[in-house]
């Protein structure tokens, strides 16, 4: 796999990352600016609650402080690097909730409705562009089950509760989906 | 990838791991294959890579200032000490700035709209922005007449639970005097009596610090100062010259 991208963003953010593993502190808060609307925007989807977004924002970017030098730009770029840590902590949080079935998705669009606007399609790069290319491929069920299983961070049993699908169809749609996306995402 | 993937099985739970749909267990387990595994932190490289694009569907959403307050504090950056870095990247935060620039101001006209009450309009009026780290946290607008100083937040401050928040007007070359306490997040208006006007100058400062519960019990700070600014004339806030 080679981290190939046409993205000046991209390359800036692993300038910021490496010198951050050096302990230079402006570039801890450049980087805090550029990224963490970003990051928050997927912290409060999967959380739905504002406060503890921040609370998890936080303790990543602690973490990202005293973690830069086990960045490793030709295994990810800074960006996935920093989804991936965000997330990682969201979805402990989750776990410790004892997800209950059924539990926060239905107030999504009530919050998504006072935010401003997602990047729009110009603004989005060509990773963005053959992600989504792979994702119209997939059956809707499957393509619909992986991206809600993305941005909300909970387990199968409740995914399949909240799509009133047994279980076992569930956990089919998201491989069969997921084994689907990765030749499409190699080729 | 070069690396077969001769057991799908397997190697979906990688990506199961990253799009976040395995229960605490087995993600712990695939963690512990991650801390020895090349083939597992490549694999989950890659899903990560790939599936980083989904975010910008979603909308951006700028934190409040308490985070990054936050991180500073749980980083052991003191808040107080604008250390040579931290200077350095508030000058270079433009947007940050002008935000911040925009909340004094709007705290300033709120403040002066605040005194020009009916009773009189043409006030000797001082003004401070008392900032932390560049950025401004209160907006105090003194004013002679009316002996009292307005104090407007212009952001939102954090201040340990339990703990007050006190103002003193400190002038050149001498110790703190106290104008009183008051609620981080709210305006107040605190009264300035004899002592305080007659010291009050464009050569002082104000200063906030945090103190127990009710106020320094000294007399003089004795909590950090959490902000400071210096007074200046205000700006022609009427009609009166």
């Amino acid at each position: 796999m080679s981290v190939t991208s046409a993205v000046p963003e991209h390359d800036e953010l692993d300038a910021l990352m490496l010198r951050i593993a050096q302990g230079d502190r402006a570039a801890f808060a450049e980087l805090y600016r550029r990224t963490s609307p970003r990051l928050l925007g997927v912290c409060v989807r999967m959380l739905v609650d504002r406060r503890e977004a921040e609370e998890v924002l936080q303790e990543a970017y602690v973490t990202v402080w005293q973690r830069g030098k086990t960045f490793d730009r030709s295994r990810a770029h800074a960006m996935a690097w920093l989804v991936a840590l965000a997330r990682n902590k969201a979805i402990d949080r989750l776990r410790q909730r004892r997800d209950s079935p059924g539990g926060h998705g239905h107030e999504l669009e009530s919050i998504a409705d006072e935010e401003p606007t997602p990047a729009t399609r110009a603004e989005r790069g060509q990773e963005y562009r053959r992600l989504e290319g792979c994702l119209e491929a997939l059956e809707p069920q499957q393509r619909r089950s992986i991206q809600e299983a993305f941005f909300t961070g909970v387990t199968y049993g409740v995914l399949a509760e909240r799509a009133k699908v047994p279980l076992g169809t569930m956990k089919s749609w998201v491989r069969r989906g997921l084994l689907q996306l990765r030749t499409c995402l190699e080729s | 990838m070069n690396t077969p993937l001769n057991d799908d099985e397997n190697s979906l739970r990688y990506a199961e791991y990253v799009l976040g749909v395995l229960d605490a267990a087995e993600r712990a387990s695939v963690e512990r294959e991650l801390a020895s595994s090349e083939e597992a932190q490549r694999a989950v490289a890659f899903w990560q890579q790939r599936l980083t694009p989904m975010t910008q569907m979603l909308p951006q959403i700028t934190p409040s200032e308490e985070v990054w307050t936050g991180i500073r504090r749980a980083l052991g950056w003191d808040t107080r000490s604008a250390s040579p870095q931290a200077t350095r990247f508030w000058s270079n935060a433009r947007p940050w700035q002008w935000i911040s620039l925009a909340a004094s101001l709007v705290a300033i006209v709120f403040a002066v709209l605040l005194l020009r009450g009916p009773v009189r309009d043409s006030g000797h009026l001082l003004v401070s922005s008392i900032r932390q780290n560049g950025v401004t946290g209160w907006t105090a607008t003194v004013d002679l007449d009316r002996k009292q100083v307005i104090l407007v937040p212009a952001a939102t401050t954090a201040i340990p639970n339990g703990r007050s928040t006190q103002l003193w007007l400190i002038p050149a070359g001498q110790s703190p005097i106290s104008v009183g306490v008051f609620a981080a997040g709210t305006t107040t208006v605190l009264p300035l009596n004899a002592t305080l006007l007659a010291r009050v100058a464009t050569t002082a400062i104000l200063a906030v610090s945090v103190e127990p519960p009710g106020g320094s019990p000294t007399g003089q700070p004795t909590g950090p100062v959490i902000a400071t600014g210096p007074i200046s004339g205000a700006p022609a806030a009427s009609g009166s010259g």
